[in-house]
């Protein structure tokens, strides 16, 4: 068999995918566990992991003299390498690594699905070659990557949410203090004076979990309902002015290469699409009552709207951002 | 007077029902489904298209609600626009008041962030230590009497409440710079044959095209050849208001401003020059023109019409049939022929060779001329959109990433050399969110207190 040697940038790529399963295979058991020395192994390892891939990037720059940006391959690459970046940031910040194996194995299925566009090296066309591809590509992709962690933090909100809902016959809703805060004549008027009706205690979930129910002793170690809620918006907040700041830079990239800054080409309107899902969920937040359940799942929508923008109109819908002359 | 009453109560309705963030974000759900419409459903295609696109009764159902142009739709502007008006009175509804809340007393144990701390010393000194402590940590104090009680209220990032206003204007200050477009803006396409110059309309830009060229490259890829673009480039000769003739290259990504008005490298195609012949002898007022994919010639005294359908860069010379490589190797042209109207037969011919068109007569495609087609725009709007998107950007993040927040401290009681004293929080985001800080906030407060 004839065997070629790898190059530098597939070395790279096949250390980042198999550190991220690895990765992916500890953090899943840590949720389950919670064994500390799988998590202490896991967090270095999704680290090399990840500069590994931010390497690989580089490398390729270096052997091909093309950002590896402009195509699925490339942008799906950035995208896995991001999310575990961002995702590395903020479980540092907000001690995330309970929802570690969950990102970092989507994370790594985006990578692999991403390997499957590789056709090798290609110039980019005429209206790709733009310093603004360097800015707005890794900014896109960069509020996708938070995106989909907010999702995987919505997603495990709602599994605890119904699963505390299933358990009892008491509806998951308004704590006692929220109510008399609200009711207060004096207060009422002080319109933001009222309590989230999200829920700092899931008691079926505790009683449950002392009577030994497997489930509920692994729903029992993830913060409340109420921090994953505020977790889910910090992480909204990031992807959201990245997303504004996309779009911006993409208009004025545009308004260069095809004369108007807004040319309602499907990729622009999808993305236009997902920024308004997401200003659904910002202000349903504002709202005490949306917060929480309706606002997790607004959070799952919008990641599914970024899917459809990332990948179904790259693959399904043509348009300008499939430039053909 | 029933006619005031009855357009008082209409104007509460509206004043309700535009104030509620909740309809707004039905607004927003609206605006969001048109959008999606329009990402499916292919827009601007001629009605034939969505006709083999789609079962005859939706595409009647799609071209009927306008699907096909949807973001110029009726709907879509009045959903913006409704979305303006909706932020307009929610801004001094709703979120004036609620952003920007006067200093008043509350029921410290009924708010769910609270605390009490035993601080010693008399009531005076307990109050300026109170007052040193957060300002030293960045607070900003105000001391209010209600009821003979006096109130210290502590405010963390207070400027940091205008933020939703800020990002409110900035998508007002958008929607104004695209208005400014609709009502004074122009564009259009112009398709200049080499050696030709085109006159612009709306300006009085002439450009002359030298030359158009273009680069493509045939790149080995795993799954076969790939006929990559590489770069399009029209050497042209501009002269606008001032009539000065200047030379400029127009490329994709580089446009040329002429007046204000910028003109883009956007497409590029093959002119042919058709010699038409009849029984032999040539036919002068139908060679003479340059025909663009898509033009006819029609040939007198019959019903029938010969269309100049596509341009073939290389026909294989094998198979006769068009190659994958768009390069000019061995170029050809397709034709159409129709009779009364309807399509009666295409070929494929290659430069050069004859074509029996019928009725005596024959066409031969002889030469072809490249032609560049530009766009041009003059959007006056443009920087105010810039500015709206800076303002819009710079609101998110004063909302996103400052928090703001306030603490109501009231002395309760003094007695025995020491004074409790309560201290509650709420920030604009509610209370979770502040929860963790606020419990390192008062465990500090207390450790300070202790000495
Ligand atoms: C597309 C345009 C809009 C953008 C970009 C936008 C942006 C924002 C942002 C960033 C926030 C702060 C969210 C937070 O801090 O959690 C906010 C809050 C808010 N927005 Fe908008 N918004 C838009 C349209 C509207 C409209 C049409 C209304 C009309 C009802 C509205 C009413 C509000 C209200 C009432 C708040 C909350 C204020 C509060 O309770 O403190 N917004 N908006």
């Amino acid at each position: 068999m004839n065997h070629q040697p790898m190059s530098l940038d597939q070395v790279m790529l096949v250390i980042s995918l198999s550190t991220y399963v690895v990765g992916a295979l500890l953090l899943i058991l840590y949720f389950f566990s919670h064994d500390e020395w799988q998590r202490n192994l896991a967090v270095p390892v999704v680290i090399v992991g990840c500069l590994c891939q931010f390497g690989q990037l580089v490398a390729r720059y270096e052997l091909t003299g093309v950002w590896p940006l402009l195509n699925l391959y490339g942008s799906l690459s950035l995208f896995s390498a991001m999310s575990v970046a961002i995702f590395i940031v903020f479980a540092f910040r907000y001690k995330l690594w309970f929802a570690g194996g969950f990102v970092i194995a989507i994370a790594a299925m985006f990578l692999a699905y991403g390997l499957t566009w590789n056709e090798g090296t290609l110039p980019a066309v005429p209206s790709l070659q733009s310093y603004w591809a360097k800015i707005h590509v890794p900014l896109v992709v960069s509020s996708y990557a938070s995106f989909m962690v907010a999702f995987v933090m919505s997603a495990l909100y709602l599994v605890k949410y119904y699963f505390e809902r299933n358990l009892g016959l008491t509806e998951v809703g308004l704590q006692p203090a929220a109510a008399g805060a609200g009711a207060d004549g004096g207060l009422s008027s002080v319109a933001y004076v009222q309590d989230s009706p999200v829920r700092r205690d899931t008691p079926n979930i505790a009683s449950a979990a002392a009577a030994g129910n497997t489930v509920a002793l692994w729903l029992k170690t993830l913060p409340s309902l109420a921090q994953l809620d505020v977790l889910v918006y910090r992480i909204i907040a990031v992807g959201l002015p990245l997303l504004t700041i996309g779009i911006i830079t993409g208009a004025w990239w545009a308004k260069e290469a095809w004369g108007a800054y807004w040319q309602w080409d499907p990729k622009e309107t999808a993305a236009l699409f997902s920024w308004i899902v997401y200003a659904i969920y910002m202000h349903l937040h504002t709202r005490s009552a949306f917060r929480g359940v309706r606002s997790a799942w607004v959070s799952v929508f919008g990641f599914l709207s970024i899917i459809f923008c990332y990948l179904g109109v790259n693959i399904w819908i043509s348009g300008l951002h499939s430039y053909k002359m | 007077m029933e006619a005031r009453s009855s357009s008082l109560n209409l104007y509460n309705d509206f004043i309700r029902t535009f104030s509620n963030v909740l309809f707004a974000v039905c607004l927003f759900i609206a605006w969001g489904i048109l959008t999606l419409i329009g990402v499916i459903v292919d827009q601007g295609k001629d009605p034939s298209v969505y006709f083999s696109s789609y079962a005859a009764p939706l595409a009647r159902l799609i071209l009927r609600l306008g699907f096909d142009n949807i973001y110029h739709s009726v709907a879509y502007v009045g959903i913006i626009a409704l979305i303006l008006v909706s932020l307009a009175v929610c801004t001094f509804k709703r979120v004036i008041p609620a952003r920007l809340p006067a200093l008043r007393p509350v029921k410290i144990e009924k708010i769910p962030l609270n605390a009490s701390v035993t601080v010693r010393g008399d009531e005076v000194s307990v109050r300026q230590r109170i007052e040193h402590f957060f300002i030293t940590r960045g607070w900003q104090i105000r001391k209010r009497e209600f009821g003979g009680e006096e109130w210290t209220f502590a405010d963390r990032h207070n400027w940091a409440r205008r933020g939703v206003l800020v990002a409110h204007v900035g998508f007002v200050i958008i929607a104004a710079g695209t208005t400014i477009y609709w009502a004074r803006g122009f564009s259009g396409d112009a398709a200049v044959l080499t050696g030709q110059t085109v006159t612009i309309p709306h300006t009085d830009t002439a450009i002359t095209l030298h030359d158009f060229t273009y680069k493509i490259e045939p790149i080995a890829t795993k799954s076969g050849i790939v006929y990559q673009p590489i770069d399009y480039v029209s050497h042209v000769t501009v002269s606008g208001k001032d009539s000065k003739a200047r030379e400029e290259t127009i490329r994709v990504n580089h446009p040329v401003d002429v007046d204000g008005t910028l003109f883009y490298q956007a497409s590029y195609g093959f002119g042919m020059r058709f010699v038409v012949s009849k029984d032999g002898k040539s036919v002068p007022a139908l060679s003479n023109r340059i025909l663009k994919e898509g033009e006819v010639i029609t040939l007198p005294e019959t019903a029938r019409q010969i269309q100049y359908s596509q341009f073939v860069g290389t026909i294989d010379r094998q198979t006769g049939m068009p190659s994958a490589d768009p390069r000019t190797n061995n170029p050809g042209v397709v034709l159409n022929a129709f009779d009364a109207g309807q399509p009666s037969g295409a070929t494929l011919a290659p430069l050069g060779k004859r074509v029996d068109l019928g009725s005596g007569y024959a066409l031969v495609p002889q030469k072809y001329v490249m032609y560049s087609g530009l766009q041009y725009r003059y959007d006056p709007g443009i920087p105010l959109v810039g500015i709206g998107a800076f303002i819009l950007l710079a609101g998110l993040c004063i909302s996103f990433y400052l928090l703001p927040a306030r603490l109501y401290v009231k002395v309760e009681e003094c007695k025995d050399g020491a004074c409790t004293v309560g201290v509650a929080a709420s920030t604009v985001k509610g209370y979770d969110i502040f929860e963790q800080q606020f419990d390192a906030l008062v465990a500090e407060f207390r450790g300070a207190q202790a000495t």
